[in-house]
């Protein structure tokens, strides 16, 4: 088991120099890629700066090795992995209390619900159904996510459903106007010295957090805190405030790298949604 | 050991899907069953290279010569495509011989996990799927 796993770690750390030869674009480099001395990109290279001087999180980025939470057939979920010390517990795809000791801090109904949804295996995920993935879904999805920052706004498109989430960083507060809650809520973001700090809140109730169905209810807060450490990396520190579902605050934290000469792949999830027909009863 | 390394070379080459790769859009077990292997040999009537899952039609024939026509579930057209495959790699007229999972609640459907030509080549061959 512990073989599939590197197996997997090492896959996911492949896909980014396997995927320019298959999507369905031609390869197109990538402008502006540090290199080392002998011509390969340098992922630990300069952090590329905008005009006014904040790194520039622009390109496509896909999970670093450890995102999935993947359970092996008929085996329970791998067992948590204690972060380096100073760092949040990682994320997973299936669950984003995975690396937590003793899970994230449920509240009984939300644990009762979870636990629900998790005996339904799963199937009412939005996102089994071509509706809008949980937020930890789209931070973690095998498949990429564009982000292109502008001085006004920053927009992530996630491949997988085409998701799209738009930030604001054109100095507006989060709206005060009791708005129409929305599937991505909504987003705001300002520079903490290089680090992009995003708050997000108004999201619809009864929400997915991951494949699991980690609840988000609609007086959650979501604040995201971005950095790119080098040319190739990012950090999202994620940080869940959601008093209804969960006794306190708690953060993890999600690792992307990115990805050259490539590019998003058109995915419209309705073109052909048959598995639900078959789902469990 | 080696078995491993053979793995990951066979990864890196693009020819074996990750579990998540295969179920970001579902559960495996929202739809099959780990404990129902099937193993069948057929005729491929259709390839349907779409979202959110491609699929492909098997007729097989069962035990008393009727035939059986099989739906049989893989990853996206964009993880396969990540990953080498393209919508010529498996055509209408190959013979096939599948493993992989029964559905749990549709007779003739399954997630395919290795599908073989008869000249040996693998096509859409899948990791172990996750509970």
């Amino acid at each position: 088991m512990r073989a599939f796993y590197s197996v997997l770690a090492l896959f996911l750390g492949c896909a980014a120099f396997a995927a320019p030869a298959n999507a369905q674009w031609p390869p197109y480099p990538s402008p502006n890629v540090p290199r080392t001395s002998d011509g390969k990109p340098d992922l630990h290279g300069p952090v590329p700066r905008t005009a006014a001087g904040h790194p520039d999180l622009s390109g496509i980025w896909m999970n670093e090795p450890g995102a999935s939470g993947a359970a092996g057939p008929g085996q329970p979920p791998p067992k948590p992995v204690k972060p380096p010390p100073g760092q949040p517990p990682r994320a997973t795809f299936f669950d984003i209390g995975a690396n937590i000791p003793d899970g994230a801090p449920l509240r009984p109904w939300a644990k009762a619900l979870k636990e629900k949804r998790m005996a339904a295996h799963d199937k009412d995920n939005p996102d089994a159904h071509c509706l809008p993935l949980g937020y930890m879904q789209f931070h973690l999805h095998p498949q990429p996510r564009k982000i292109i920052q502008t001085p006004q706004e920053i927009l992530i498109i996630y491949e997988s459903n085409y998701g799209l989430r738009q930030i604001f960083t054109d100095g507006r507060s989060l709206p005060n106007n009791d708005p129409e809650p929305w599937w991505y809520g909504y987003s705001v973001g300002h520079w903490d010295g290089d680090t992009l700090v995003v708050k997000s809140n108004h999201f619809r109730d009864g929400g997915w957090l991951d494949v699991h169905g980690s609840p988000l209810t609609d007086q959650a807060t979501i604040t995201e805190r971005y950095r790119r450490p080098d040319f190739g990396h990012l950090l999202i520190d994620v940080t869940i405030d959601d008093p209804k579902a969960y006794t306190k605050p708690f953060t993890v934290r999600v690792k992307q790298r990115i990805m050259l000469n490539t590019n998003l792949i058109e995915f419209i999830c309705n073109e052909n949604e048959q598995s639900s027909k078959y789902y469990v009863k | 050991m080696k078995r491993t390394v053979l793995l990951v070379a066979a990864i890196c080459c693009g020819s074996v899907l990750t579990p998540v790769a295969a179920l970001a859009h579902h559960s495996f077990a929202a739809e099959f069953d780990h404990d129902a292997k099937v193993k069948l040999t057929g005729i491929v009537t259709k390839v349907e290279w779409m979202n959110p899952h491609a699929r492909f039609y098997v007729d097989v024939k069962d035990a008393n010569g009727k035939v059986v026509n099989w739906n049989f579930e893989l990853a996206s057209p964009n993880v396969l495509m990540r990953q080498g495959w393209t919508r010529h790699s498996l055509k209408a007229g190959d013979k096939v011989t599948v493993e992989g999972f029964r559905a749990r609640a549709a007779p003739h459907v399954g997630s395919a996990r290795t599908v073989m030509l008869p000249n040996g080549k693998t096509v859409f061959a899948i990791a172990p799927p996750s509970k």
